[in-house]
């Protein structure tokens, strides 16, 4: 049975469980909070607020989430008083001459992670749910009064849910928070006009991921989904090793369903193929009750483990801090033994009406009734127009409102006030990413325009939502081709030898021409230039005696600068 | 004998040696939709359903006709069959017979506006009924004109062949996709061709693919090369042995596909020089045949009835 204490005016779970305690202590705060400048300020704080708790080594003891942060661990009892004491004066009080050194961390943690999932910011944009798609930009700007500021509108007394699985509540804990509010979960944001919808990926994988009213028939149907993939893909087609789904609660009445297969490459198209044709399928209703039947009672008897209560804190803690019905072991066996393949056929529905599709790249599924994601903005900004330096084909307009890159059939536009944020370079170099997720990355060597355009760019986007970027290499600035600045790298020693031979032979050259033309224009003076084809011939000769002297003269001041 | 004028151009509307076809084409243009669900609920194999579904795709109207009928009965499956079948039809049009580099971007975009709203009909008949062989076979013919590959071609005819091992059009259809022009290679035809004709019973349609393969090759062929390929004694034996073991064989019944496995047996012996053996196709054929593969040659009435009275005069 599970017991609804209070600590310090935090309400707790106690369930009961032999051995070691663990417990943890959850936030409902998490990526989806932020802002694109702000992204990582969660996970920042995550980690300072670990950092004296002695346990900071083990990074398992903070988890940032989209709507959750979460500092768990297992241990004596006295750990478990000890380790999230510190947690909360960590948070009273971060490190923070630890600031600079725990960013570097989260840089390399985020290098070493790999790859995060693009369904998010297809789906939601470059802003709240869709955040956890990009990079956590907002570490470098990030100062001690954003973070403190975080701190005290999330990591507070009422924004916090206890949990704690062992024999009995740990003498002595204490949890020294500061007050607050509770935050309802963000309201989520759309950067798809229609669905079911998709995109190209960059790999040979396909992606899905549904939005679906929560449910234990939602979770039912996840599983079924798994398993038709498994068959189909894997057992039947044999195109893919990996097929697998995941069903996670977004914390607003609605849950996620996502779904993954990987493909060799030249099995790409039949993993694509496959996995709609199983989508379609559970969509118009053709499920197998003997699959239905097999997830029930998998799931059934997960819930037999013996410290079941225990091990559905956490999940239980996030239902109480979201406000979310939590079902107890016996309710949700009810619900799953109650669940028909008609039930799952309804989820199927709902899943197929909200689908996002990454297909494998070079592929679509525009075939298949899918609608493409937009990769363009509707409509362009109202302003000055200027060309690009290369491309004919491309203008860039900089106006009051909004910013547009224009195409003959696409065109890039962010609105100044739909910015999410615009990373700028000391060179002049600006990327501005839209609150739809389109991004527009402007290069001003390429482009007919005066530098103040720059301005007016950094003025309408505003300074809270710029990210400096460090100075690039020069080599790596784009340039137009024709005043490509020809900054040769001064020659080495060696290259004297060579120098030299050229210069003899291209100055004997243009001696010989120019000892033939002198004379020929005294005589041609002489007789009175009376033949124009002489004097043509002449020229001819003076010029070719230049572009033969030209290199020579080059050489010799080169040669007198280097001493 | 044959009983026509030896001058006479055959009839190569494929609904003429089969009245039932006819008949479904008639209710079709008469809007008489009860007659033509119960004549395609009796057919007794997903060859059959197929080719019937083809011909009435060829009947002006029908996406109104079928279209109106998938809007009342959301869940029925033979509105939607129909659909699919007509929008092959129609996509093909627009795309033109010619070579791919002589059809317009226009073209290409209307043939795949068609192919795309059929898909999603066929899409939705195999995931309803994952043994319909007749929407397998046309996904497949869809998976070639959407450009969807190989892979996704050949998993459309595993998934129908778990159904329907021996579906004589999906295997034809399939055969296509395996050739090098559209992405496949030889060896993939080749080994198709055969294995389909070796796995079928004696008697059935299906080595109709060992003629069919050999003349795809042949017009890839110039010159000398194209001249002798179907004189090579190897080819005409694989040739002859598939015609005994499907067309010749007592237990042949004249299903749908017969007139088409004929007149590629009349054509390749015809080329071949061996008026004897293409007589006898011939004869079968009375005043039936399929335009393929004749048009290769030039005008398809005039080659064929050419070939067929050289064959009946000297065989």
């Amino acid at each position: 049975m599970v017991e609804a204490i209070e600590i310090d005016g935090v309400p707790t779970l106690f369930a009961p469980s032999a051995g070691r305690t663990a417990a943890g202590l959850i936030f409902r705060v998490g990526q989806a909070d932020e802002t694109l400048p702000l992204h990582g300020i969660t996970h920042l704080v995550e980690h300072l607020a670990l950092h004296d708790s002695g346990l900071s080594d083990y990074h398992y003891n903070g988890e940032t989430a989209s709507v959750y942060t979460h500092f768990h661990l297992r241990g004596s009892e006295s750990d478990v008083v000890g380790y999230l004491g510190k947690v909360c004066d960590g948070l009273a009080d971060l490190p923070m001459h630890r600031l600079e050194t725990e960013k570097e961390i989260l840089r390399t943690e985020s290098r070493t992670r790999g790859g995060t999932s693009a369904l998010p910011l297809w789906r939601y944009g470059a802003q709240g749910y869709g955040l956890p798609s990009y990079p956590e930009w907002g570490l470098a700007r990030l100062r001690p009064e954003d973070l403190r500021w975080w701190v005290e509108n999330y990591f507070t007394r009422e924004n916090a849910v206890l949990w704690i699985a062992g024999e009995r509540v740990p003498d002595g804990l204490r949890l020294r928070l500061r007050p607050g509010a509770r935050r309802p979960v963000p309201v989520p944001t759309s950067a798809l006009p229609q669905t079911p919808a998709w995109y190209t990926g960059d790999d040979t994988s396909v992606v899905f991921s549904a939005v679906v009213r929560r449910s234990t028939a939602a979770s039912v149907y996840s599983g079924v989904l798994e398993r038709e993939l498994f068959r189909d893909l894997r057992q039947e087609g044999g195109y893919s090793y990996t097929a697998s789904t995941s069903y996670d609660p977004r914390g607003d009445g609605y849950a996620t369903v996502t779904a993954y297969a990987d493909a060799l490459p030249e099995k790409q198209g039949a993993v694509l193929g496959g996995f709609v044709d199983v989508l379609a399928r559970l969509r118009y209703g053709t499920i197998d009750p003997a699959s239905v039947t097999a997830v029930r009672n998998k799931s059934l008897e997960n819930l037999n483990h013996p410290e079941i209560e225990a091990a559905r804190l956490p999940g239980h803690a996030l239902n109480l801090l979201t406000g979310q019905r939590n079902l107890t072991v016996d309710e949700l066996r009810a619900e799953l033994a109650a669940v028909t393949a008609e039930q799952v056929y309804a989820v199927a529905v709902e899943a197929a009406d909200t689908a996002l599709l990454q297909t494998p790249h070079r592929t679509t599924a525009d075939w298949a009734g899918y609608a493409a994601a937009p990769t363009s903005s509707e409509c362009q900004a109202d302003g000055r127009r200027y060309a690009h330096r290369e491309d004919g084909e491309v203008a860039l307009v900089i106006g009051p409102e909004a910013v547009s890159i224009v195409r003959e059939h696409s065109c890039s536009t962010v609105h100044y006030a739909d910015c999410a944020a615009m990373m700028s370079w000391p060179d002049g170099a600006r990327r501005l990413i839209g609150n739809d997720g389109i991004v527009l990355h402007l290069e001003p060597a390429m482009w007919a325009m005066p530098y103040q355009e720059i301005g007016a760019l950094d003025a309408g986007v505003g300074p809270a939502r710029h990210l400096p970027q460090p100075a690039r290499d020069p080599a790596s600035i784009p340039r137009p081709a024709a005043a490509a600045p020809a900054a040769a790298p001064p020659a080495p020693d060696g290259g004297n030898v060579g120098e030299i031979i050229a210069m003899v032979l291209l100055g004997l050259v243009a001696l010989g021409l120019g000892l033939l033309t002198l004379p020929l224009t005294i005589v041609a003076i002489v007789s009175g230039g009376a033949d124009s084809i002489d004097w043509a011939f002449l020229g001819c000769l003076a010029v070719l005696t230049g572009l033969f002297a030209t290199p020579v003269v080059m050489l010799l001041r080169r040669r007198r600068r280097r001493r | 004998m044959t009983i026509i004028p030896a001058a006479a151009v055959p009839s190569f509307d494929r609904a003429a040696p089969f009245p039932e076809v006819q008949a479904v084409q008639a209710w079709c243009r008469q809007g008489d939709w009860d007659s033509v669900a119960r004549h395609f609920a009796q057919l007794p194999t997903a060859d059959a359903v197929y080719f019937n579904a083809r011909a009435v795709a060829e009947v002006p109207g029908v996406t109104t006709f079928a279209g109106e009928v998938a809007q009342a009965q959301p869940s029925a499956i033979l509105p939607k069959l129909l659909l699919g079948a007509r929008a092959i039809e129609l996509a093909w049009e627009a795309r033109t017979g010619a070579q791919a580099q002589h059809v317009s971007q226009e073209q290409f975009a209307e043939m795949h506006e068609f192919l795309r709203f059929g898909e999603e009909r066929l899409l939705e008949v195999t995931a309803r009924d994952p043994g319909n062989g007749a929407a397998w076979a046309m996904r497949i013919v869809n998976a070639r004109g959407l450009e969807l590959g190989q892979a996704e071609a050949r998993r459309r005819y595993d998934r129908l062949a778990m159904h329907h091992p021996h579906m004589f059009f999906a295997q034809t259809q399939l055969l296509q996709q395996l050739c090098p022009k559209w992405g496949g290679s030889w060896e993939a035809a080749f080994g198709f061709a055969r294995q389909c004709a070796a796995a079928a019973p004696e008697g059935s349609v299906n080595a109709l693919l060992i003629p069919e393969v050999h003349m795809e090759y042949w017009a890839t062929l110039r010159g000398a090369d194209r001249d002798n390929y179907l004189r090579r004694p190897e080819v005409l034996r694989e040739v002859a042995e598939a015609a005994l073991r499907s067309v010749l064989q007592p237990s042949f019944r004249p299903v749908y596909g017969w007139v088409s496995a004929h007149s590629h047996f009349a054509w390749v012996f015809s080329l071949a020089g061996d008026h004897r053996r293409a007589a006898v196709h011939f004869r079968a054929l009375g005043g039936f045949a399929s335009e393929y593969p004749w048009t290769y040659l030039g005008d398809a009435g005039q080659q064929f009835a050419k070939h067929r009275d050289l064959a009946l005069k000297e065989g």
